[in-house]
Formats: C-alpha cells, sequence, structure tokens
C-alpha cells in the first residue's frame, strides 16, 4: 500500500521552499509553463516530506497551502482555458491529441477535489498546531494529491510540451506571453 | 438577487469575506454617487454624452452577468453598442438582434462587429446536457445542431468541461459565419462600407479576452470562412 511503503522508505529531507519563477521568463511562456511544472515537483517533494514528517511547520504548511489555492489554479486556467484551447485549434488530425488532452482536463477536475482536501487537512492542522501526518488520513490526503501531480506533469512534459513547442506560431507564444503576465496581475510594457 | 460582499472576523480572527443582499434602494443611492463621481471628475461628461450617440463597435454578448461588455473592454458609455442574449446568438429570424444589427451599421455605422462568447457559457452547457429545461430549448437548438453536426469531434473531448468550452468556441465562429452572411453586413461591403466581424472569447476565471482568428472584413473573406472547415476546426 502506498503510504506504508512510503513510510517504510527513508524518511525525505526538508525539500525546501518552492522558489519564484523569474518574471522574465514570462516573455518565454513555454519555457514559463516547464518551470511551473518544476515548482510543482517541489510542491510534490513538499508533500511527500509532510505526510511522515512528525514535527509540526505553520510556515511550510501555510506556505504550501497559498501554493495550492493560488498557484496551482492559475495554472490549471493557463492550461485548460489558454494552452489546451490553443493546441487544439493548432494541432494537425495526425498529432492525435486528443485522448491526451482529454485525459488532462479529467486530471484537473479530480486535482481540484484532491487539492481540497489537502487544504482542508492544512486548516486542521494549523488549527490544531498538529503535523498533518499526525491527522486521520492526513499522509494518505497529501500522498494522493503528490502521485496525482507527478503523472499528470510527466504526461504533459513528455507530450504537451514538445507538441506546443512545435506547433505554436510565433504570434501565439506572444498572445500567450501576454496573458500569463496578465493572470499574474502584471500589464503588458 | 445580487449579493454584496463585506469583512467580518471569522471564528479565527481572520477578516473573511461575507455575503449580505443588495436592497433596491443600495442601487439607486450608488448610481447617485456613480453618477456624482463621473460629474465631479468631468463636469461636462454627461452632456457631452447626452449629445451624440457614436459608438465604433457592435457587441454582441451572452447575458451572462459575469461578462459585463463595457467593463471588460475598458470602454466608456457611448463607445460600444451593445446585444447581449442567452449564449451570445445571431439568429437571421430574431427580429432584436436584426433590428440591433441593422440599426449598428446603416445608421450608426459601426467599424466593428465583437461577437464575444465565454468559456463555461451556461448556455452552451444546457444544450449540451440532453436535458428538457423549457422555453431555452428552442432558443439553444441551433447549438445543440451544431454539437450534433460534428458530435464525432466533439466526443472525443472526454471531459465535460473541456468539451463544453470547445463548443462555446465552435458557437462564436458559428455566430461570425452568421453576422458576415447576414444581408445587413453584405450590403454594407457591397456599398464600400468599412466594417470587420470578429470572433472573441472571454474567460470569466481570469478576465482575458482570446482572439478565436475569424475577423473578416469583406464578402470574399466571409465566404472563405464559411467554407473553411467544419464548425469544430474554424
Ligand atoms: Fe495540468
Ligand atoms: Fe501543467
Ligand atoms: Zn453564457
Amino acid at each position: 500500500m502506498m503510504i506504508e511503503d512510503h513510510i517504510r522508505a527513508a524518511a525525505p529531507r526538508h525539500p525546501g521552499g518552492i522558489e519564484r519563477s523569474p518574471p522574465a521568463l514570462l516573455k518565454e511562456p513555454l519555457e514559463f509553463l516547464f518551470a511551473e511544472h518544476y515548482r510543482h515537483r517541489q510542491m510534490c517533494k513538499i508533500l511527500e516530506y509532510l505526510a511522515v514528517e512528525p514535527a509540526f511547520d505553520a510556515s511550510l504548511i501555510a506556505a504550501t497551502d497559498d501554493f495550492i489555492r493560488y498557484e496551482l489554479a492559475l495554472h490549471v486556467i493557463d492550461e485548460e482555458e489558454d494552452l489546451f484551447p490553443l493546441l487544439r485549434r493548432r494541432c494537425e488530425p495526425d498529432d492525435d491529441i486528443e485522448d491526451v488532452l482529454g485525459r488532462l482536463s479529467a486530471d484537473h477536475a479530480l486535482d481540484q477535489q484532491l487539492a481540497q482536501a489537502v487544504r482542508s487537512i492544512f486548516a486542521l492542522a494549523l488549527e490544531r498546531r498538529t503535523p498533518p501526518s499526525a491527522l486521520p488520513g492526513g499522509a494518505e490526503a497529501l500522498l494522493k494529491l503528490a502521485k496525482q501531480e507527478k503523472g499528470h506533469m510527466a504526461l504533459e512534459n513528455a507530450v504537451v510540451m514538445p507538441l506546443a513547442r512545435r506547433r505554436l506560431t510565433v504570434d501565439d507564444l506572444e498572445a500567450l506571453s501576454l496573458r500569463l503576465a496578465a493572470r499574474r496581475g502584471v500589464a503588458a510594457g | 438577487m445580487t449579493l454584496k460582499r463585506s469583512a467580518s472576523a471569522s471564528p479565527r480572527g481572520v477578516a473573511w469575506p461575507q455575503v449580505e443582499a443588495v436592497t433596491i434602494g443600495d442601487l439607486l443611492q450608488r448610481n447617485a454617487h456613480w453618477a456624482a463621481t463621473k460629474a465631479r471628475i468631468d463636469p461636462e461628461y454627461f452632456r457631452r454624452l447626452s449629445a451624440q450617440q457614436a459608438p465604433d463597435y457592435l457587441w454582441v454578448g451572452c447575458s451572462d452577468a459575469r461578462v459585463p461588455a463595457n467593463e471588460v473592454v475598458s470602454l466608456d458609455p457611448g463607445e460600444l453598442f451593445v446585444h447581449r442574449n442567452v449564449a451570445n446568438l445571431a439568429p437571421s429570424q430574431d427580429a432584436n438582434f436584426l433590428s440591433v444589427l441593422q440599426f449598428a451599421v446603416e445608421v450608426l455605422k459601426v467599424k466593428h462587429v465583437i461577437v464575444c462568447g465565454h468559456y463555461g457559457c451556461g448556455g452552451v452547457r444546457a444544450a449540451l446536457s440532453g436535458k428538457r429545461h423549457g422555453m431555452i430549448d428552442h432558443w439553444l437548438a441551433p447549438i445543440r445542431c451544431l454539437y450534433e453536426d460534428e458530435a464525432g469531434y466533439f466526443d472525443r473531448i472526454l471531459d465535460f468541461e473541456a468539451r463544453v468550452n470547445a463548443v462555446c468556441e465552435a458557437n462564436v465562429l458559428a455566430q461570425v459565419r452568421a453576422v458576415a452572411s447576414n444581408p445587413f453586413v453584405q450590403e454594407a461591403w457591397v456599398r464600400g462600407q468599412g466594417l470587420s466581424v470578429h470572433g472573441w472569447i472571454y474567460s470569466i476565471k481570469d478576465g482575458l479576452i482570446r482572439d478565436l482568428e475569424t475577423s473578416v472584413a469583406n464578402r470574399k473573406e466571409a465566404t472563405r470562412l464559411r467554407t473553411r472547415g467544419g464548425a469544430a476546426h474554424g
């Protein structure tokens, strides 16, 4: 079983926080999205750490909760209402992208449920000043989200990003860059 | 009912938005406040506006309360002629829409007609749901047809919300085609009047508009748009 395996394995070391991507990267939208995936992988490491860590770390929990609340939600919009529709318009029938995009969209819907479960655990942990690992269902909720996200990103990195690099035009990238920035409160200079 | 937010303390002492009802009287007060603010900044604002209406744009958008036309393109009153209905349709037999279109094209001589849909449109979702809702089903029948004509394409999008969004885009394209082949618009082009038709889609989740690259500015381009690909592929 997933949790027991995880607990039996050597306890993960403190993974550190999630660093911000440099704002200049917004000018390279696909690089930016790729870097976001890297930050999400960091989030997964933190979730795996918190799932077994016996000490209560309020600031790490709060920062991760903020990441899920703001950054993860924004990233789903980046893809679901921006990159994916654009790819649907640009890809050739031979690219056979629909099955992958369909699975990823279903993942995004599931992400929201799993993320909500993690946020509930975090809220309870902060309220009781208890590590999430000590709460009933805590480790399970955290590991579930981490596992789901890692599989999801692997598929996006392997299939979607290369296709986006191939199919999106210079104009597409410019418009995408403008919207990624606007979504984060950065207006075009 | 419209709701407004006000801050109050949550059990943990953090300010937390709560909703309370806005009364009809509040609206009149807000109106007075809005008019006063405008008049303070620009004493001639309303007199100037009342003297003429010369918008360059006709907006055909959805009735959805979360897509306020003027606001999302940051235009003042007087700058945008607006027609809204459920799911931003441009039906060639709807007297309301046709009156608006003719007035906009022939009297106001707008330079652009913008069909702006939005992702997650409740009208599109209702049309795809397969359930009976009442009168609205008749209004939404063109969207249902649009979907059924290309069901093979749309049904490959397994996630329902993603499929709704794809149909929202296809619907914008269909309405751009309808506007561009409307006799009022065709006649304007024959007269040599400068007029473009555009298809956009708005996201309620980020407030941003995406251009669906369906703009046409003459009869030739309109014909090309009509004959290119299916609804799904634009
Ligand atoms: Fe994703
Ligand atoms: Fe992603
Ligand atoms: Zn709508």
